[in-house]
């Protein structure tokens, strides 16, 4: 006979303002095999706890039922206490009163009734539950970081530091990301080469990393502590242990004229090349696409002229495979496109800005590139369409961002920051000119940040015009800027040399394929999902998965860099354990029942159906069946849900337990 | 109109068949042949297994070979393959099955001698097994048939089925319910689950229907109500058309054996209709290691979803 307790919480207010949770105790307590039943302001906390054990103890309960939050809040919270009281962890379930019952409803009548029903069904559902015993795995202390901008590298240095061994995976040929392409940063104005170039060698130089550029994620199989990663590494047609990074190919390749996406297409770039002179690895790539030798099947000059023999025209992707404990996604992102209008996306674009039809309509990135040493100009700005110094100069804050008729309603958070830096560095470079900014409002916290803004106003004299710009045109080699300045209230034309447009911050094209991938959730927008937003930041809702930069939403250096610190700890943490304790929520197999079609073999994502002979005490083979690994196990329950004959069962979700659940409404 | 179908090759299919059959066990290629011989009743065929050459002889190919013998080679009979090489006689329906059972590890290739049946057709259920085969008579199934001559097999004889092209009666019928309201789909399946006397007949037969315990035999927890009332027999006829999805290749034997003439393959029909829209997925024409209802690609359609 079930002596089973239940503890109704208040959860402060959140429960018990919609729900009268003194009459879900009393309904409850009535119900066959429940021993006790009582309520408490906050079941979470230590009295609550403390309660919780007492009464296991002074009630000898045999399951506890704790209707409170979501499982996924603190079922290892009552878990730990139960264990704690002396009972197997496994027979205390939560019911879910708060996320599925009273912050959705508004009655508190019909939220009660229902209250009521959802604890009746879980202590039907706990009747039912078995005594797990943990299971423990072993832990691969190595780290995958997907991505090589500021928010991978930092990650990866910090773990590799730490004496682990981490595999860094970087989509282009170089590392470096979008910082590598910025000019100065916010709001010290130090030169973002020269802090982050050092990094990137780090990196290169560190012997706990290993540094897969030019290559993407294939497949993720496997779990927290024991992933299995497929890497693609894409045919670079440059053998990278061969290659001294001489340049010579660079220098005698044919096709020059290729628009380099590092330099926002205003720089060339040979067919044969590095992204940009601090690339890391220094290995050049070939873009098989403009190379005449992929083309006509002619050329060759750059495998002539390499003296070590690197240059291998054969060569063809491979794929790698990589076993890991943790993975760190550090995707980061892409600028919002304003003249494209993506087929089924929620994005609308910018037609009336004429941006991609008006040459001297940039967006921010590309200025960073012309305010560069390193970029096309030389760090002088000039207008891409003539090479003219621009001479009158507007910058528009918010594009795509915070336009919910536009299709995104968030902040792209840098924007206010790096505009005020643009006008900044436009002063300092063209000390005629002047540069005017349309904003809605400017926002500026962080440290130092909201002074950085006053100094491009007060010193810098950059002329802030609080209002939005309807349209934009070309006017002779003028570029007509109309708009309004609502704290004065009038229409404002200006002539414009040039036109600075800051657009959103979008998560990377194909973010949520990569998600799919790694088993992780994602926004409408593709952001990836925290598994807290206040208390877990860092964390994915997949356990031993991780989230550092502009992935997760847009986030400036400053905070990238703290994720990735934040990150590095938490992979740390995961390691200073030899083994995990994981969740004995593993298959079962019905020995009897089963017919061995492998079903649940092809549908397992986690390998962990092996085929079993079953034999008589002669040795003659009876019949061959299932067996699931519970080491390998992730318990997902697709086989349970594919098995044709009901013949697996998930342990803690059995169909008995779920059938009990339905039986009971 | 009705249009008489040539079946005069099957004498010379016969023949081939009894010839080949002799030949395999006279080798020691196989210790037994599943195939059909003639029954009691003038005209009518049953289904025989026969392990020595001498009885060769009595294995027959007519219109009235309307089993799936693939039935045979599973389920009770597992025995069968158990005692070495098997030949087994197949239409082409017959080996959509066999082929099925390979992708779920049931039969392995090797442990088969498949000795493929040119076949025009064969008899509707209804029709007196000595009549002459018709677009009347014909088995509603071969009607919309695509495997006159079976593809991959062991041994075929060499004669040509003649198939004039017959108007599709279940793809007519699959119109007709699709152009109904749901409430009046819904009212007629009702009303055809209502029919249902749990006899499991459509169980017994059907060559995917493996599982040594049915789910729905099960009381731990009851999933589908035994007994023959609305409720479960709607829930064991949703539970078999799904099980079914993505595999039944349309042998029709559960309609055929269905006492209470419930159109069962009408619903496995619709079942491979959708998986041919929605995944270009045809069941039974080559050994899948995972049929499209489980696996998961980029493409798959996801509009249900959103």
């Amino acid at each position: 006979m079930s002596r089973i307790g239940v503890f109704v919480c208040h959860c402060g207010e959140n429960i018990s303002r919609t729900v009268d949770v003194e009459r879900v105790a009393a309904q409850v307590g009535k119900m066959p095999g429940v021993a006790f039943a009582t309520d408490y302001k906050y079941m979470c906390s230590d009295p609550g706890q403390t309660l919780l054990k007492k009464t296991i103890q002074e009630q000898k309960l045999s399951h506890v039922v704790v209707a409170a939050c979501s499982p996924r809040m603190h079922e290892k919270t009552f878990r730990k206490a139960v264990e704690a009281a002396g009972l197997n962890p496994y027979l205390c379930e939560m019911a879910n009163i708060r996320e599925h019952c009273s912050w959705v409803h508004e009655d508190k009548q019909e939220a009660t009734a229902k209250a009521i029903e959802i604890v009746g069904m879980l202590v039907e559902r706990v009747k039912k539950n078995r005594v797990l015993p943990t299971i423990t795995v072993p832990v691969t202390k190595r780290s995958l970081v997907i991505g090589g901008g500021i928010a991978g590298i930092q990650a990866a240095l910090d773990i590799a530091d730490a004496g682990h061994h981490v595999v860094l995976v970087e989509r282009d040929p170089s590392i470096g990301g979008h910082m590598a392409q910025l000019s100065e940063t916010f709001p010290t104005l130090d030169c973002s080469q020269c802090i982050m170039t050092p990094k990137m060698v780090d990196v290169a130089n560190h012997p706990n990393i290993t540094l897969y550029s030019y290559s993407e994620i294939e497949q993720v199989d496997g779990y927290i502590g024991n992933f299995q990663v497929t890497i693609r590494r894409k045919a670079r047609s440059v053998d990278e242990d061969k290659c001294t990074g001489c340049g010579v190919c660079m220098e005698k390749c044919p096709v020059k004229k290729i628009p380099n996406k590092f330099d926002c297409n205003l720089g060339m770039r040979p067919a044969i090349y590095v992204p940009f002179p601090q690339a890391v690895p220094n290995t050049p790539v070939i873009d098989r696409d403009n190379c005449i030798k992929f083309k006509t099947g002619k050329c060759g000059l750059c495998q002539k002229v390499c003296g070590p023999g690197a240059v291998d025209y054969e060569q063809e992707d491979r794929l790698v495979v990589e076993p890991v404990g943790a993975i760190v996604v550090a995707t980061g992102f892409d600028l919002y496109t304003i003249d494209e209008k993506p087929k089924g996306s929620m994005i609308k674009g910018y037609g009336e800005f004429g941006h991609g039809k008006i040459p001297d309509v940039i967006d921010g990135m590309t200025f960073e590139r012309l305010a560069s040493a390193s970029g096309p100009t030389g760090g002088k700005i000039l207008r891409p369409s003539d090479g003219k110094e621009p001479k009158q100069i507007v910058f528009i804050q918010c594009i795509g961002s915070r336009a919910r008729e536009k299709g995104i309603s968030y902040c792209s958070k840098v924007c206010c920051m790096y505009t005020a830096k643009h006008t900044m560095l436009y002063h300092h470079k063209v000390h005629d000119g002047q540069a005017y900014v349309f904003f809605m409002d400017a926002r500026t916290p962080g440290k130092a940040y909201d002074e950085f803004w006053r100094r491009s106003i007060e010193e810098e004299e950059a002329v802030y015009i609080r209002g939005m710009v309807s349209r934009l045109y070309q006017k002779g080699d003028k570029i007509v800027v109309m708009g309004s300045d609502i704290a004065v209230g009038v229409q404002v034309e200006i002539e414009a040399d040039m036109v600075v447009l800051a657009t959103a911050i979008q998560p990377r094209t194909g973010a949520d394929s990569l998600a799919q991938k790694l088993g992780i959730s994602y926004d409408k927008y593709n952001f990836y999902s925290e598994a807290h937003a206040k208390l877990r930041p860092v964390e994915c809702a997949t356990a031993g998965i991780y989230l550092v930069g502009a992935c997760q939403g847009p986030k400036d250096i400053p905070d990238t860099v703290s994720q990735a610190s934040a990150a590095a700890a938490k992979v740390m943490t995961l390691f200073a354990k030899d083994k995990l304790e994981r969740e004995p929520i593993v298959a079962r197999v019905k020995e009897a029942g089963c017919v061995g079609c492998f079903a649940c073999k092809k549908v397992c994502a986690y390998g962990a159906v092996e085929e079993k002979e079953i034999r008589d005490r002669q040795g003659n083979l009876i019949k061959v069946v299932a067996y699931v690994n519970p080491g390998v196990c992730g318990g997902c329950g697709t086989c349970q849900a594919t098995c044709p004959s009901k013949s697996v069962e998930l342990d803690g979700y059995t169909d008995e337990q779920i059938v009990a659940m339905i039986e009971a409404l | 109109m009705t249009q008489t179908i040539d079946t005069t090759i099957y004498a010379a299919v016969s023949e081939a068949i009894q010839a080949e059959a002799k030949r395999i066990l006279t080798a020691g290629e196989v210790t037994a042949v599943v195939g059909y011989a003639a029954a009691r009743r003038k005209g009518s065929a049953q289904p025989i297994v026969i392990t020595s050459a001498v009885d060769a002889q009595k294995l027959i190919f007519t219109p009235a070979c309307v089993n799936n013998l693939a039935v045979y080679l599973t389920k009770a009979k597992k025995e069968i393959p158990k005692s070495g090489r098997i030949g087994i006689v197949v239409k082409g329906c017959d080996l959509k099955a066999l082929v099925g059972l390979m992708g779920e590890s049931q039969l392995k290739r090797e442990q088969l001698y498949l000795i493929g049946v040119p076949c025009a057709g064969v008899l509707a259920s209804t029709i007196q097994p000595d009549t002459g085969l018709t677009s009347d008579s014909i088995a509603p199934k071969c009607l919309e048939c695509d495997a006159h001559l079976p593809q991959g097999c062991d041994f075929v004889p060499t004669q040509t089925p003649v198939s004039p092209e017959l108007e599709k009666k279940y793809a007519a019928e699959i119109a007709r319910l699709e152009a109904l309201t749901p409430q009046e789909r819904w009212a007629y399946w009702k009303e055809q689950f209502s029919k249902c006397i749990k006899c499991y007949a459509c169980r017994q037969v059907c060559p995917f229907c493996f599982c040594e315990q049915c789910l729905c035999d099960r009381n731990k927890p009851q999933m589908v109500d035994t007994t023959p009332r609305p409720a479960g027999n709607t829930a064991w006829h949703i539970v078999r058309a799904m099980h079914l999805a993505g595999r039944c290749a349309g042998c029709a034997e559960c309609e055929r054996v269905c006492p209470m003439d419930i159109p069962l393959n009408l619903l496995n029909r619709k079942m491979a209709k959708e998986l041919k829209e929605l995944y270009d997925y045809e069941a039974g024409f080559q050994v899948n290691d995972k049929g499209p209802l489980n696996s998961y690609t980029e493409k798959d359609d996801q509009s249900f979803i959103k």
